[in-house]
This record gives C-alpha cells, structure tokens and sequence, in this order.
C-alpha cells in the first residue's frame, strides 16, 4: 500500500494527483476482478450466470475509476498524502502474528505478543507500563473469553497442554 | 382494537413476570458489557451469548436474546461513538457524526442521545407493531423482486448523500463494496467466485471483518500517523458534560421522532430495512437541516435520528420475521437459529399458535429498551472515562480485542488475516479520500440486489423496463433519481466555491 509514487514524480499535467491514483487503483481493482470471475458462467436465456452480477459489477466500477481518474486529471485537487511506515507496518505484523499464533500457541501467549508487537506502531510506547498493561489485558481476556463467554479459545501452547 | 389490549396486556403478562424480568437485565447489562468491547459488535455479541440462554425455557431464552440484542446493539453504538467501529452495519452511520461529537469532548451527550433516542423509539414501534402488524404485513408481500431491487437502489443512493465529499467517490465505493459482495459461493449455482480456493473465502467475506477492517485497524493506523498526535490529545483533554444541555435536547427531539417515523415504516420490509432506515433517517436530518454543513462535524441530530430510526427498525423488522420468517438482518438470522433450537419455526403459524410467545417478546423488547436506558444513562461517565486512557495503551488493547472478535466468531485465523488486510485497504481509502461507509453499505445490500435483481428479470423474461413499469417499482426508483440529482447539484456548485477557498489560502 505504501509504494504509491510521491507526489514529485507525478507529471505536471495531473492536477488532482489523489483522484488520478485513487482511480487508476480503483480500474486496477476491477480489472483484476474481472480477470478473476471470467472463468464463471455468463447469461443463459433470460436468467443470470454466477459470473453476470460479478462482471457488471466490475465494469460499473471500471467506468466509475475511470470516470474518477478524469477528474483528477482536469480539476485542481490534493496532493497525495505520505504514508508513515511505522504504524501500518507494526499493526499488520501485530494482527498478522495473532493469526499465526493463535491456534498453535494459544491465546495467552499470542494476545500478549501481539500487544507487544502493536505497541512498537509508535515512538510514544513506554516499555515498562506497556508490558505491565500487556499482562493485565492479557490475564482479563483468558479469565474473559474462554470461561466467562464460554468461548473454545485454548489458552496455553498446545505441546504444553498434551 | 380490543384485540389490540388483550394482545398487548398478555405479553406484558409473560414479560413481567420476575423470573423473566431478570432474565432480560441481565441479558441487556451482558450485552452492553461485551457489546462494548471495541472490535466486537452487535453479531459476534449475539453469536459468543447465544450459548447461555439454551438452558433456559423457550420463552425466557427468548426474552433473555432480546435483552442481549439490545445491550449489543448499544454497545455497538457505543463504540461507535468513542471508538468509530461500528458494531455492525446500522450503526456504521452513527459513527459520522457521533465519533466528532467524541473528539469535540462531547461522547457523554452523545451516548446520552443515543440511549435516549432508541428508547423513544422502541416505545413507539412497540405500539405500532401491536397496532399495524396484520395489515402492514400486506405491505411487504406487495413488494414482489422489481421493488425490492428498487429498493436497494434508493438505499444505495442514500449512502452517497451521507458522503462528505465527491458523489462520484462515493457511488465508485458503493460498486466497490457490491463488487465486494459478490466473492464466495453464488446462491443459486453454488458455483465459487473470487473465492482463489481459499476455504474461508467460499462462504464470503463477512460484514465483521470488513468493518473491523475499514472502520478499525484503518482508522487506528491512521491515528499512528504522524501528526495525527493532536487529534487524538483534542479528544482526551476536552470533555465538555455527560449529560446532553437543554439545548441538545430540543435539536434532536424532532429528529428522534422523524427517525423514529422513517425506522418504523422502513423496518417493516424485510431485506436490509434496519441498515437503510438509519441512513434514510440520516439523510433526511441532513437534507431538512438548516445548515447541512453541520453533518459529519458533530451534530447531534446526525445521532438522534439513525440511532431512533435503526432501533424502531430492529423492533418492527421482527414483523416479516414472525409472520414471514425473513430474516431482515445477521441478526435475526441468529435469533432464528436460536428460535429453530426451542423448536420454535418462525412463520405466520407463530402468531397463531404460540401468542404467548410472540407477545411476550415484543412486550420484553420494551422492557429491554427501557433496562438499557437504566443500565446505560450512569454508565456513560464511565464509557467516556474510556477515552482518557492515553492511545499508546490504547490502541494495541483496540488491536487484541478486535483479532480475538473476529476470530472467535468462525474461529478462523483467515478471517483475522482478512481484517489485517482490509486495514490496509481502509488506511488507503481515507489516504485518497474514499469514505468507508458506502463501501460496507454495497457489501451489505449487494447479494440481496443481486437475488432480486435475477428473480426481477427471471419473472419478466429479460424484460429491464420492468424497474419502471410496475407502479411501487417506479415511484422507488423516481424516488432515488432525484435524490441523486439533488446530491450532484450543490456539489457542482460548492466546487466552485472550494476553487475560490483554495486560491485564498
């Protein structure tokens, strides 16, 4: 997401930079689902394939990213924001490790290591508090989750368990 | 009429009893108390409670999943309104205006109104479901594939009212969202489309993720950002009051009541009816308003009038649900399931066999109503309290409670994966102004235009005229024209205006 081009190379003749990428992406989208549903069944008689609403859907997007690129072309808009890497990056990772983790190691260890993770999305973190809130939360969501909701969330790594 | 009284009274009658009026306190306070949770909203707070109310005698595990709807759905606005995600898809408007209510440091009133609103609202739809159940009933059976997919269309065309900026944007996020909808298995073939093989993906993306995705990994990313520090302090130091002014009061007594209006009438039709009703309503507020340009920066009509207007609507959709045994909503679809588990097949032969039962649980949605306003009016110091812990703690805590929600609700790792991705996606939204809301409307109501819209052009044989030559189709559809051409002109005129703004500064 965050390799969209900064905003000195786009070409002097775009003039809302927002609206040209955020439509060129939109036509990229569609174009890319177009691809991915050309393998369904079209219109047989009257009635609709499984690809019809997917495609129509698509090529209405495709004119509407076209028709947005145009207006970043001809009308004076925003610049392209910039992307910070920190946050984006750390929150994936974060969400990223629970969803690896939470089946093999359990939810103490991976809700603990993915607060962690998420914490290191910004300079502001303080270490000591962070790990200390880390705990707490960690503790309130296993006494939370499994026994009072009742939810089958297994707490500890499973090679410990067995 | 009479029938009326004693339909009502033999409700309140089962409803009052103490055993069942416990039973629907403490499912309200258990629904708030999780609803609350930021990350897990009104569905995956139904699906985790759903379990507990089995043991219990049909009648009360009914009224108890009512009480638990209503805590939910509160929570849900609730972290809306603090934490803009919203819990699932009628109250994605609530975070427009609520969530700037909450950075201007007024989340008390806020909560207050919503609280407050809904009650109302519930008062009012209970009478009317009472009232106008049988005959209304006739109303939603008029309405054959043609007007249902006229429907959406307007409910689609609403959504970009509700947009800040550029129409074009936002009817471009609505197809997005449609196209969104569209992955998985289709309903009538069971062919898998967009699905890559990937397992998770066959029964389509789910509305929580999504939103998770869009609303909160996105907008907690966003928060990281650099420079975004002094929004996020402006929302901690400021906190003006809990309870709403007088002059609160008086702005959004109307709205509530046209919410309440527009909630009711709309709830009735069962397909998305709750989701449109509290965009309808918002949109009207902002269409009627004296100075529309309040809308999306705080004002509390813009959380009076969704707020009434969904409530009336989940109370009211209950009508297709008893006499037709449509689900209007995920919801529902879960409180059926719950139901089919007591034995209980919604459908028109309830109401005749069972009125115990039916009256009994429109007269304990009241009762619930009014058990969230009593739970929820002292809580909301507390709530607001929520926001003074400093976001570096914050977000991560948002991040954990948000991957265990959607995880728990297929215990699927994917999903999880999913939502993380979706974050990305919304983060670029907001980046190149692309608004969410819309987006996650088109992913709700797009499998049921799509249904509807093949039904439609089955029964006329191809024939697409069919949208403007059945009467109620037409005026629907009339309707939405002219709702679009009214969102396209000032917007053709402001631009200007802006032009003129920017070559200022």
């Amino acid at each position: 997401m965050s390799d969209t081009p900064v905003k000195s190379i786009m070409p002097k003749w775009v003039r809302g930079p927002q609206d040209f990428v955020g439509g060129i992406a939109l036509m990229a989208i569609a174009v890319f689902a177009l691809w991915a549903s050309s393998d369904l069944q079209g219109m047989h008689g009257f009635s609709f394939g499984a690809g019809t609403a997917p495609r129509m859907f698509a090529v209405l997007l495709l004119g509407l990213g076209l028709a947005v690129m145009v207006v970043g072309l001809v009308s004076e808009g925003p610049h392209l924001a910039t992307y910070a890497w920190r946050g984006p990056l750390f929150v994936s990772l974060s969400i990223l490790s629970f969803a690896v983790t939470i089946r093999p190691l359990g939810l103490v260890l991976s809700a603990f290591a993915s607060f962690i993770i998420s914490a290191l999305g910004t300079p502001e973190t303080r270490w000591k508090e962070t790990i200390i809130v880390g705990i707490c939360l960690t503790i309130g969501c296993s006494l939370l989750f499994p026994y009072a909701l009742g939810l089958p969330l297994q707490l500890f790594p499973r090679f410990l368990v067995q | 009429m009479a029938d009326l009284f004693s339909n009502l009274a033999l409700g309140f009658g089962v409803a009052f009893s103490p055993i069942n009026l416990l039973l629907c306190l403490i499912g309200a306070l258990v629904g708030t108390l999780v609803g609350v949770l930021p990350g897990i909203g009104t569905i995956a707070t139904v699906a985790m409670l759903l379990p507990i109310t089995f043991g219990l005698p049909p009648v009360g595990a009914l009224i108890m999943l009512a009480g638990i709807y209503y805590g939910a759905q509160y929570g849900g606005s609730t972290t809306s309104i603090l934490v803009n995600i919203p819990g699932e898809a009628t109250s994605v408007v609530t975070t427009l205006d609520g969530f700037q209510m909450a950075k201007q440091g007024r989340a008390g009133p806020a909560l207050a109104i919503a609280a407050i609103g809904s009650f109302f609202a519930g008062c009012v739809s209970t009478v009317l479901i009472a009232v106008l159940g049988a005959p209304l009933t006739k109303l939603a059976l008029a309405f054959g594939p043609a007007e249902y997919f006229s429907l959406m269309v307007l409910g689609l065309i609403f959504a970009t009212v509700l947009a800040k900026g550029s129409v074009l944007k936002a009817i471009a996020m609505i197809v997005f969202g449609l196209l969104l909808s569209m992955v998985g298995s289709d309903i009538e073939t069971g062919a898998s489309r967009m699905a890559f093989n990937i397992p998770e993906l066959a029964d389509g993306l789910g509305f929580a993720t999504v939103a998770m995705g869009v609303f909160g990994f996105a907008e907690i990313i966003r928060n990281l950002d650099a420079g975004a520090e002094m929004d996020r302090d402006l929302v901690q130091q400021k906190i003006t009051g809990l309870m709403p002014t007088r002059k609160d009061l008086i702005d959004s007594a109307p709205a509530i009541v046209r919410g309440t209006i527009l909630g009711s009438i709309l709830g009735i039709l069962p397909g998305g009816g709750a989701v449109i009703a509290s965009f309808a309503a918002y949109t009207f507020e902002k269409k009627i308003a004296r100075d529309p340009s309040r809308f999306g920066r705080g004002a509390i009509e813009g959380v009076a009038a969704p707020e009434s207007a969904n409530n009336a609507a989940a109370q009211t959709s209950f009508i297709p649900l008893l006499t037709l045994g449509i689900p209007p909503n995920a919801v529902m679809a879960l409180m059926v399931g719950a139901m089919t588990i007591h034995g209980i097949v919604p459908g028109p032969q309830v109401m005749q066999k069972q009125p115990d039962l039916v009256w009994g649980m429109i007269a304990s949605m009241w009762i619930g109503n009014l058990m969230l306003i009593i739970i929820n009016l002292p809580l909301v110091g507390i709530w607001v309290r929520l926001l003074r812990v400093p976001y570096r703690l914050m977000f991560p805590s948002i991040v954990i409670f948000c991957a265990i929600g959607i995880y728990s609700i297929n215990n699927a790792p994917v999903d999880v994966i999913l939502a993380g991705a979706f974050g990305l996606l919304g983060y670029w939204l907001i980046k190149h102004d692309f608004e969410p809301a819309p987006l996650l409307l088109g992913m709700v109501l797009g499998p049921l235009m799509e249904e509807n819209l093949r039904r439609a052009l089955l029964i006329s044989r191809g024939d697409w005229t069919v949208f403007l030559t059945r009467p109620l189709s037409a005026v629907l559809m009339a309707i939405a024209a002219s709702l679009l051409v009214l969102a396209v002109l000032p917007s053709l005129r402001k631009k200007r205006d802006e032009v003129f703004v920017e070559s200022e500064t």
